[in-house]
Parts: C-alpha cells; sequence; structure tokens
C-alpha cells in the first residue's frame, strides 16, 4: 500500500462539501464577532467613542481597550502577535484589533464596528527597510572566518517583498462554554497549539478547554500562531454566554494573520577557475513586525546547501510597525533560495560552466557547516534524471538565443533541499467489531493529505482495506501528535501510527487469550499470529471483527508514541532538483511559465498521489513568489493591495503541466518508515529557477522579486 | 454594509421614480455589493433593476445595439456581436471571470468604480470617495495607477476593458430620465478627474443607461484586444489596447485604437491612429507612429514603465490586428 | 485626529451609486421621501429544488442566506468580495458568486449548491473526477472550483487545455491543484 497512488479519504466529503470547517460550525443561538482594527500604524489610542455602535440594532457587547475582555500575556512563543489584542492601547501595526463587536447577525456586527470613532495619539511608522538597523547582526553563524581564497569573485544582493500565506481559508472561530470548559472550533495548524495559547490567555486548565480543527482550508505557517480573533471569541463567549463565531476578514487576514517578512541577501562568492566554491558570505537582512517576534533566517540556506571550505551568513533584522511576520511555506529557505541559486546560476555563467555541472561541482557529500554525514541524500541523481528527463542537454549556451514566435524562450533549473526531523508523536489506535479501525492524533491536514497517510500507514499494518480505517485528526483529546509544520507530519506522526497499529495487535491477542467468550481463550499468547486483520492460531483464524464480536466488547485501542529522534551524528534534509521552461513576450515583457519538471529525493513516499499533488501545489506557490506576489506598504504602514484582486496569486491560467517525479530511497536513519518531508520541499528553488531561466531567455537578470513585467521591458 | 431599504422595480419609469438623493440602482451587484460591503458606498435605498426590459442584442440601422442589462458573458457569446464586432467580444472575455461575466451588466460594466486600493478602502483619504481628503495614490502605492488624464486630485485608472472597445469603436450610450432619451459618444460620457473627482461621468439626476449603440465598421473586424497584466487571467489590466485596421495592399487605410489601464478615463489614441495612416503596416512603422500615444502622460514613482508598456502593446496589437510580422 | 472606518474617510454616501446608476447631482432628486425604516424583506426562492421562504435583512447576500440561514455550509467565503470563486453557485444554472448576490434579488430563482449536485450516494461526474485525479488538497475551494467546472464542463466551446484554464482562472487554488483540477474537468469532458 505505501508508495502508491491512493485517493484521499477525506475526498468524497470534500467534492461534496461535507467537510466540516471551523466557520462551518452551527450551533444554536450563535453570535457574530466581528473585530475592530486599528486606522493607524503607530501610536497610542486616547479614545473610542462606542456608543453609536452599542446602540445599533442586534449588538450584544462592544469591547475595546477601555472596556476589555481580561486576557492573560501569551506565554509560549507561537510565531504570532506578542500581546493579546485589547490589553493595552499602544498601536503596534495598521489593522491590529483595537475592538470586538459581538451582535446576533454578521450584518449588524459588521454595520456596528464601522460605527465605532477612534482617536490616536499618532506617531511616525517606521516602515523603511532597509532604513534604519535597530538590532544589528545579531546571529552571526559561520564555518570558517570567510576568506576570498579563490580566483574568481562574484557579489550580489538579492530581494524579496512581503507576502501572504493567502489560504483560501479566512481565519475563524466559534466557541462555545458549558460552565467552565471551553470548546472552540478553529482553524490551525495543531489543536494542542490553540489549547496551550488558550489555557494561557483565559487562565483555564487545557483539560477544560476542547479544540477541534478537523478541516483545516490551508494554512502553509498562517495558522500555526492563534491570532487575535480566537481568545476574543472565547473570550467574548464566557462573558456573554452565548456561542461566538468570529471570522476575518480577508483584509483583517492580511494585516493581522502574518505574513513572510521582507528580506534582502548580499552573497559573496569566490571559487577557482573551475568553479569550486572556496567562500561563500551571505549577509541576510529580514523584517520583523512590531506585533510580533519571529523573524526569516533568511541566509542559512547558505549553511547547508553547497560544500566550500569557507561559509558564514549574518542575520539583520529590521522591525517595522507591521503585524507579525510569520513562518511561510519554506520560511528563510523559499527566500534563502532565491538568492543563492540566481547567484549560483551567475557565477556558472561568468565561468563558462554549465548550472547542473556547477552544482555537482560543488555537490556537498557532506553537512557543509558541520562537516557530519548525510543521513541519505540523493541529490546528485535529482540533477541528473531532472536532467535527462527535461531534455537539459538541449539547452541553447548563450542568453537570449531561443525564440518561438513573439515570444523568447529560456530553460532554468535550481536545487531545492528542505530539512528533516522527527519529533515525538503519539497515536492511538482503536480496533471495532464491525471490522474498521480508528486512528488519531491531535495532527492537522490543511489539505497536505495526512489524513490518508494515517490510513496508509495503520492499514498497511493491520493489513486491512484502507477504506476500513477512520483517521480522526485535528482533536485536543487525542494524544499528542505533531503539528502540521516544518514539513514535520508524516516524518514524525507516520512511525507512531505504524507503532500504535503494531501495539493494538498486541493488545488484541491479549484480549484474545484472556476473554472467556474468546475460542482463543487460556491459549499462550506467543501461539497467536495477527495477520491481516485477523488472528490465528492452531487451525482457526477469526477476523478481529468477529472476535470482537463474540467477546462482546466494544473495541481494543492502543496508543503508541514514537520517540523524537536524536542523532547528532548525520545531517538529515529532503533534496530536489526543479527545472523549467519561462517564455517572455519579446515587445511587452510578460514572463509566463510553460513547463516544469521537479525530481524529488524525500525517503519514502506513503502516498503518492497527494505528495505529487503537494509538491505541485508549493511549485505554483513558487510561480507566484517568483512571479506575481508582493504585498506592498506605503507610509502610513498598511498593506495596500490586501486583498485577492491586488494581491495576485496564481490562477489556472498561469500554471502549465507540473511533473513531479519521486525517488525511491527509503532514509534508511530517520525511522523505520523512512519518510523525510516534502510540504516545504517543493517551494524551495523555484524562484530560483524561473529567475534563471528569465535570465536565459532574455538575458536580464532580475535579482528583485517578483519578476513583473517592468523589469523586463529593457 | 449600512442598513438600507430594499425596493424593486420592473419598468424604468419605476425605477427612475424609486430613485432618489442616496438612492443606488443594483444590477448585476459586482461593484455595487462589493463597494457596500467595504462602506465605500453607502446607499440608503437600494433599487433591483435587473427586471427591466433593458435587454436585447442587434443590429438596427448600421448599428449593433445593446441593452444595458444584457450581462456580460452574454454579450460576448453573442453571434452578432462576435460576428460585427470580434473586438467587443474579446475585450468582455479577457474581463473578470466566467461567474463575474454571468452577472454584471453591460451598463453596470460602464459604471464600474475604479480598482485604485486607496478608493476602496475607507480607512484611507480618497478624492473621489471624500472630496478634499487628499489623494495618498500620488506618493503612495501606484504601480497600477494612470499616466493620462490624471491630475492633481486623482489619478485613479479606469477600470473597464469594454468601455476601452466602445470607445475605439466610437459607441454611444442612450441616457433616460423623466424628461426622455439623449445618446452621448462614450467617450464624452467620462469625465477627466480634474477638481471633481468625484463626478466620473455626465448622466444627469435621475438618468440611467438603457442602451449602448455600437455603429458598424465593416474593416473592424480586423481588430484586436491586448490586455497586458501581470497574472495571466483574472486582473485587472497594466495596459490594454483596442485596435482595428484596414488595410490596402499593405498600407494603413484606417484604424481605430484606444487604451485601458493607463488613463482616468478610456483613452481614444487619435493621434497614432492619424500618424499609422497611408504608412506600411509593419513593426517599424508601428512603432514609429507610437511616440504620440504617451503625449501629456504624467508617470508615478512605480508605474514609470507604463508610457513603454504602452507603446510596446500598441504595436503589438497593432501587428495582431493587421496580421502581419 | 479622530477615524472611524466609517465616519472620517467613509460616507461618499452613494454619490454614483452602483450599476446604471443615478447621477452625482443628487440634489435634483430631493423630493424624495425620507428613508423608510429599512425593514425586512420576503425572499422566496428554490435552492436544490426545494422551496425556501425566507424572511431576512436585506443586506444578506446568498453566500451568507445559505450558511447562515439555511445550514448549507458547503458553500464557502474566500473572500466576500468576488476575487476568489469559493463561492460560487448556479442561480438559474449559471454559475455566480454567491458573496456579491442579495438575495433579496433572488425572489423565484432557483439556487443549485454544492449540495445539490450528486444524486443520492451518486457522485456528479465532476466530482468523482476531482477525486480520482486529485483535484484538491484542503478543499476549501473545492465547493466553488465543481460548481464552475460543472458549466465549463458543459461549455462546448471550452475545449483545450488552455481554454479550460482560462474559463477556470476565477477559481483561486491556493494549494495549487490547478493541473489535476484541469485533468479532472478534462475526464468530465470526456464522459
Amino acid at each position: 500500500m505505501i508508495g502508491h497512488d491512493v485517493d484521499r479519504v477525506d475526498g468524497r466529503i470534500k467534492v461534496t462539501g461535507a467537510a466540516p470547517y471551523a466557520a462551518d460550525t452551527k450551533i444554536p443561538g450563535v453570535t457574530y464577532g466581528y473585530l475592530v482594527t486599528s486606522t493607524v500604524g503607530r501610536g497610542q489610542i486616547t479614545g473610542m467613542d462606542t456608543a453609536a455602535a452599542l446602540a445599533s440594532p442586534g449588538v450584544l457587547a462592544v469591547y475595546t481597550p477601555f472596556n476589555p475582555l481580561k486576557l492573560f500575556a501569551y506565554v509560549q512563543e507561537q510565531n504570532d502577535e506578542r500581546l493579546p489584542p485589547l490589553q493595552d492601547k499602544e498601536i503596534r501595526f495598521f489593522g491590529q484589533a483595537i475592538g470586538f463587536v459581538v451582535a446576533e447577525t454578521w450584518e449588524q456586527a459588521r454595520d456596528a464596528a464601522g460605527l465605532i470613532t477612534t482617536t490616536y495619539q499618532q506617531q511616525p511608522p517606521i516602515t523603511e527597510f532597509p532604513g534604519r538597523t535597530l538590532q544589528k547582526f545579531d546571529e552571526v553563524e559561520e564555518v570558517v572566518g570567510a576568506q576570498t581564497l579563490g580566483d574568481i569573485t562574484f557579489t550580489a544582493s538579492y530581494t524579496t517583498p512581503f507576502q501572504h500565506h493567502c489560504a483560501m481559508e479566512p481565519h475563524a472561530t466559534v466557541a462555545t462554554w458549558n460552565n467552565d470548559h471551553l470548546t472552540v472550533y478553529t482553524v490551525s495548524q495543531g489543536a494542542l497549539l490553540v489549547q496551550r495559547r488558550l489555557s494561557e490567555t483565559l487562565g483555564v486548565d487545557p483539560v477544560k478547554i476542547h479544540v477541534l480543527s478537523p478541516h483545516v482550508g490551508g494554512g502553509f505557517g498562517g495558522k500555526w500562531g492563534n491570532w487575535a480573533q480566537v481568545p476574543l471569541a472565547c473570550a467574548a463567549s464566557r462573558a456573554l454566554g452565548r456561542p461566538v463565531k468570529a471570522v476575518l476578514t480577508r483584509e483583517q487576514v492580511f494585516a493581522m494573520a502574518g505574513h513572510r517578512p521582507m528580506t534582502r541577501q548580499t552573497i559573496s562568492m569566490t571559487c577557482t577557475a573551475d568553479g569550486k566554491l572556496t567562500s561563500i558570505v551571505n549577509d541576510g537582512v529580514t523584517s520583523r513586525g512590531l506585533g510580533g517576534n519571529w523573524s526569516e533566517s533568511v541566509a542559512n540556506w547558505t549553511l547547508t546547501t553547497y560544500a566550500s571550505p569557507n561559509i558564514r551568513v549574518t542575520k539583520t533584522i529590521m522591525p517595522l510597525n507591521l503585524g507579525a511576520a510569520t513562518v511561510m511555506r519554506a520560511p528563510g529557505e523559499a527566500n534563502g533560495s532565491f538568492a543563492l541559486e540566481s547567484a549560483m546560476d551567475e557565477l556558472a555563467e561568468q565561468l563558462g560552466i554549465d548550472p547542473v555541472e556547477m552544482r555537482l561541482r560543488n555537490y556537498a557529500t557532506l553537512v557543509p557547516n558541520t562537516g557530519k554525514p548525510w543521513s541519505s541524500k540523493h541529490l546528485d541523481e535529482c540533477y541528473r534524471r531532472g536532467a535527462e528527463e527535461f531534455g537539459w542537454s538541449r539547452r541553447a549556451k548563450q542568453v537570449r538565443a531561443t525564440v518561438d514566435g513573439d515570444w523568447l524562450v529560456g530553460t532554468g533549473m535550481a536545487t531545492a533541499t528542505y530539512g528533516a526531523s522527527r519529533g515525538q508523536a503519539s497515536i492511538k489506535v482503536r480496533l471495532y467489531p464491525n471490522g474498521t479501525a480508528s486512528v488519531s492524533g491531535t495532527a492537522a491536514d490543511l489539505g497536505t493529505g495526512q489524513y490518508t497517510v494515517f490510513a496508509i500507514l495503520a492499514a498497511d499494518e493491520l493489513g486491512i482495506p484502507v477504506a476500513r480505517v477512520r483517521p480522526e485528526l485535528g482533536d485536543s483529546t487525542s494524544p499528542a501528535a505533531a503539528n502540521a509544520g516544518g514539513s514535520n507530519s508524516t516524518c514524525t506522526n507516520g512511525p507512531a501510527v505504524q507503532v500504535a497499529a503494531r501495539s493494538v495487535q498486541t493488545e488484541l491477542i491479549t484480549l484474545a487469550v484472556t476473554n472467556p467468550r474468546s475460542p482463543f481463550h487460556g491459549k499462550d499468547p506467543a501461539s497467536i499470529v495477527y495477520r491481516d486483520g485477523s488472528v490465528s492460531s492452531g487451525g482457526l483464524t477469526m477476523s478481529f471483527g468477529t472476535l470482537l464480536t463474540t467477546c462482546d466488547v466494544g473495541g481494543v485501542e492502543a496508543i503508541g508514541t514514537s520517540p523524537r529522534l536524536v542523532d547528532p551524528e548525520h545531517g538529515y534534509r529532503s533534496f530536489g532538483a526543479h527545472f523549467c521552461e519561462v517564455r517572455v513576450h519579446r515587445l511587452t515583457g510578460e514572463p509566463r511559465v510553460t513547463r516544469w519538471l521537479s525530481v524529488c529525493d524525500a525517503g519514502t513516499i506513503v502516498n503518492t498521489k497527494a505528495a505529487r499533488s503537494q509538491i505541485q501545489g508549493a511549485v505554483v506557490m513558487g510561480i507566484g513568489q517568483a512571479l506575481l506576489e508582493a504585498t506592498e506598504v506605503d507610509a502610513s504602514a498598511r498593506f495596500t493591495n490586501a486583498n485577492l484582486a491586488s494581491y495576485l496569486v496564481p490562477v489556472h491560467a498561469d500554471v502549465p503541466r507540473i511533473d513531479v517525479r519521486f525517488l525511491d530511497h527509503p532514509d534508511p536513519l530517520v525511522s523505520g518508515l523512512g519518510a523525510k518531508g516534502i510540504g516545504e520541499l517543493g517551494i524551495v528553488g523555484v524562484a530560483g529557477a524561473i529567475a534563471n531561466a528569465v535570465h536565459h531567455a532574455t538575458g536580464v537578470r532580475v535579482r528583485d522579486l517578483p519578476i513583473t513585467l517592468d523589469k523586463l521591458l529593457g | 454594509m449600512r442598513a438600507f431599504d430594499f425596493a424593486t422595480a420592473s419598468t424604468v419609469s419605476d425605477a427612475l421614480k424609486l430613485a432618489r438623493p442616496g438612492s443606488a440602482f443594483l444590477a448585476g451587484g459586482t461593484t455595487l455589493v462589493d463597494l457596500m460591503k467595504l462602506d465605500v458606498m453607502t446607499p440608503d435605498r437600494v433599487i433591483d433593476v435587473n427586471a427591466l426590459p433593458l435587454k436585447g442584442i442587434k443590429l438596427r440601422d448600421g448599428a449593433l445595439h445593446i441593452g444595458a442589462m444584457e450581462r456580460m458573458g452574454d454579450v460576448a457569446a453573442h453571434p452578432v456581436v462576435t460576428s460585427v464586432h470580434p473586438m467587443i467580444s474579446r475585450a468582455l472575455l479577457l474581463s473578470a471571470s466566467g461567474q463575474l461575466r454571468n452577472m454584471a451588466s453591460i451598463g453596470g460594466n460602464l459604471m464600474q468604480r475604479t480598482r485604485c486600493d486607496y478608493f476602496r478602502d475607507v480607512t484611507s483619504a480618497c478624492n473621489k470617495r471624500l472630496p478634499g481628503s487628499g489623494c495618498p495614490a500620488l506618493t503612495g502605492i501606484n504601480r497600477g495607477h494612470a499616466i493620462l488624464g490624471t491630475s492633481d486630485s486623482c489619478v485613479a485608472t479606469h477600470a473597464s476593458d469594454v468601455a476601452v472597445a466602445f470607445v475605439a469603436l466610437e459607441a454611444q450610450v442612450v441616457l433616460r430620465s423623466s424628461d426622455g432619451d439623449r445618446t452621448v459618444p462614450l467617450e464624452d460620457f467620462y469625465r477627466l478627474p480634474g477638481s471633481t473627482p468625484e463626478r466620473e461621468n455626465v448622466l444627469g439626476p435621475g438618468e440611467l443607461i438603457t442602451e449602448v449603440v455600437v455603429p458598424t465598421l465593416s474593416w473592424a473586424r480586423h481588430s484586436t484586444y491586448l490586455k497586458i497584466r501581470d497574472r495571466q487571467s483574472y486582473e485587472f489590466a497594466l495596459t490594454s489596447v483596442a485596435a482595428a485596421i484596414s488595410l490596402k495592399r499593405g498600407v494603413v487605410q484606417d484604424v481605430r485604437l484606444a487604451a485601458g489601464g493607463v488613463g482616468t478615463k478610456p483613452w481614444r489614441l487619435r493621434a497614432v491612429e492619424e500618424a499609422l495612416k497611408g504608412g506600411v503596416a509593419m513593426e517599424r512603422t508601428f512603432s514609429d507612429a507610437v511616440e504620440s500615444a504617451v503625449d501629456g502622460a504624467r508617470p508615478l514613482a512605480h508605474n514609470a514603465f507604463k508610457p513603454s508598456l504602452l507603446k510596446r502593446s500598441i504595436v503589438r496589437a497593432l501587428l495582431d490586428a493587421a496580421g502581419v510580422r | 485626529m479622530t477615524t472611524s472606518r466609517r465616519q472620517f474617510f467613509g460616507q461618499a454616501a452613494a454619490v454614483s451609486a452602483g450599476v446604471a446608476l443615478s447621477a452625482p447631482a443628487a440634489e435634483a432628486l430631493a423630493n424624495g421621501a425620507a428613508p423608510d425604516a429599512p425593514g425586512l424583506v420576503e425572499v422566496a426562492f428554490k435552492v436544490n429544488g426545494e422551496r425556501q421562504k425566507l424572511s431576512l435583512d436585506p443586506r444578506v447576500t446568498l453566500l451568507d442566506a445559505l450558511r447562515e440561514r439555511l445550514g448549507l455550509v458547503g458553500t464557502k467565503k474566500g473572500c466576500d468580495r468576488g476575487q476568489c470563486g469559493a463561492c460560487t453557485v448556479h442561480v438559474d444554472d449559471r454559475r455566480v458568486l454567491s458573496c456579491l448576490t442579495l438575495t433579496a434579488t433572488l425572489q423565484g430563482k432557483e439556487v443549485t449548491t454544492i449540495e445539490g449536485i450528486a444524486h443520492g450516494d451518486e457522485l456528479h461526474p465532476v466530482q468523482r473526477a476531482f477525486i480520482d485525479h486529485d483535484g484538491f488538497q484542503c478543499g476549501f475551494c473545492t465547493s466553488g472550483q465543481i460548481m464552475s467546472a460543472v458549466k465549463v464542463v458543459e461549455e462546448r466551446e471550452v475545449r483545450t487545455d488552455d481554454q479550460i484554464r482560462e474559463a477556470m482562472s476565477g477559481n483561486i487554488c491556493r494549494c495549487g491543484a490547478y493541473p489535476n483540477i484541469l485533468e479532472a474537468i478534462k475526464q468530465a469532458k470526456e464522459s
């Protein structure tokens, strides 16, 4: 079963509209919360007139910093806001939550929110990037002091704009209390992240907080943190004694629910005449939104990608009056790879070396910054197979040399790598008298296919069809499994599913020999064999469903825990190579991606069908990163294009056929399953590959994303 | 969205009677409902005009007549439109999305508001939305803004595609009020912003667009509508060009050109048309002729590429329309 | 400085209202009556073949009526601005955006949602094709993609891959399932 194409087990409910997302929760008597947000970028609130809103039809309550819902300070860092909403009057960013209106209907709440008048003591917001350096070089990592040892030197700076996750589902939370127990239906990349945060800020024992997040309409990092609607809905519901539903508007999602920071990387490389790197320095600068703490270690990808005796990266943080910057698909790597993969292409051209060959000459057989061996690495095979399938050898040696009608045609390639790790996870598997099994953990499926991974691995271990396994995700009462982030779900949860599915077989055998109704009663457990959903001993075979029915028990279950991988001796990463073709119109300059091939080395692939889709989707997001996406900030510190018409994500017409290949090399060290991660791998290198192809097509090197037509008009 | 009272009109005269200060007519709703949610438009009465008998697409007296309540998608697909003025069909099909084209009426399309993000954000100043409050786009983010027909009060780009085609084809709009009908060339229907950007057109009090009339032009089948944008689809134009050209033995006899995405209203390019006439239809001729397209252009910090892009777009559109390379 | 979302910079009033609208110079209509007290409107229409009669605030969009009044939550609110396509439904057999449709305008209309296209347990061929080709990941845009695709499948003039891509471009999928959605639509067109 593992390693084949399996339809998603949640497919039917998703194509019929039956999959429940947070905002779909139906609770009788629900009220509607609407957030009021700041209209300045920095300053102090001096007053809020809420009289008109309070008098507006249907309004139940208006909460502001002058009439707040009590929320305790956040303790755990979750890459989101530093401070809970409404507890202070400082404005840190435009669009900060400063009020919460609750009304009987959504229309009434929205209308009343617009009636609130706020007075500010304004200060000029900090929006300039790179601008003032408030924290200079606060992180430096180096292998050896970087020196220029080579014959050839190359230096260039690469910049990337603010970007937004734009998951199709806006952030939504529905809260309801039963005495002192809270049930909260919410968007989340991990139910335990919500439980922990709410426990801190509401002052409630986590066991009294039940978080349900069974289906999540995309996350990409933007639903790792808990944004203002989560505590507000829960606290307001407690205060009012009514269920409260709060959904951010799309504009509010842009302003307050995290963004990918703006970055600049200045790369200096030296190499020998035959292209062997002798030093790499990457000075990275990242913005940090003053609404939060997080910033991007944008240069760090340079530490682990190519062999070089000297590598040095630095990080400078630029705090700006913006909402929290947060993790967004391959944080650091997506931007970091754009710079280094562009620079490698530039250096290769300078030397007259083919870009694939350039990468092979600097192949890191050991982890460059530690000198340790890899757990497994087949990146060279990705390059070679990709080059062959793509037809790389037919690539014109010169730039701007291939023309098809009015279109300049170019090809480019880039390396993808993303860290792999295995955390601790616990999973429960339960067998039922009707012959089915459930497998549950607090994990989340944001569209990743985690439900199906659970079902496949449990079915495989139990020897029953996938259709007889019911995965249960997104419930805080389940055993603690990996949150959906860091490409960590399958490599962490997968082994735990296997452990649990084996453990439950032991429990079943114990039942078989101890339950007086069992035909195996009294036998030596060692004489009982579990295979393909049945237990056997001697000549007798009985399916677990029949056994449970015969024994008249509701089921047997086991919780399996897979420990955190601690291996200081190896480096763990997934790898891949992207190849693409781009066309640029000779007159009007618009770049269009027309062909794509990604070859991935990510260990065992549990479900090739969903895995392929996930890589394709990451490439699509990378196409957006490369060609379309940029959130603009003006002097007022607002994201001016905070909507899906002005912030451009790719649409159908932007996306060509995307071919994805997986190498079949299980990682021998990451786990018995051998699966690394793929959620983020696919976007790493995409923007670099496209920038390289644009350069090949046009001769124009764009070092500032996105690569829009105005940069190609010449 | 503010509370409003809702009324339905089944005849034009009903609609005109229901209209009053602060009311708004609702057709497809793709502009009005959107902007009401944003509090950009705050009518206290909404008059549903979807049932008005302003339908029909037909050729009559040498002109194509399109009822104001015809939906964009229906107009685009109509055989008379595709055969007489394929440019109109093409402009419509490059607009919005299939769903929006099924909703939005032709009259409504001509009345759509600018996509300027400052106009759409009521926490921002905007002379068009609140006269005298200022124009943050002048010094703010203005990549999508206009370079032609702008003023110190407003640089908002006119958003319609089909209006550009209509202006190239010298379409007229029929306006009805309680005083009766009048006909206005679409090009003159739109006003330049000047110091009153809140006044976008010449519609009088209580007037309603009832019909668009497009003269037939036998050679206008050799036409195109070119739309240049960052995204391949579902985006407003950075530049667009409506071009129709008449050639005789490779020499330009007549030509019509209008541009979108660059003006505060659909921008007819008469000087370029004149420069093209009598020239040999080839890229060099076209490139030489387009210089005047950007006469008077006032680029801003982020749209300084638009004059160049506009000229290149015109050349490309002419090559397409003329079918030459 | 004092701002509210509406009072400071808002209130363009309806100086040049919506579609086919009356003029800025509203004073000429000054003899109009004072606004009536905003009241509820009665709307009778069909949803997935069932008659519905609602008495509602005229501000309620079809999207919100489906989700909050009728319990049909399969139709999703992705942007509420007509910019994403997640809310696509059929009204009188045409695909439209329910977020920009005021329910009050639907008197006598027939609405079909994602809940209404399968025949009992038998999925619509487009639904089946989306599963076969993995035409979704998170599933949030999927209802809208499918409602759009059902109509694109019917459109005979939409034939090539590029034509399908263009016809579907009003439905954004941030998970990037586009290549698979294309394959699903091609399968449904063939069947």
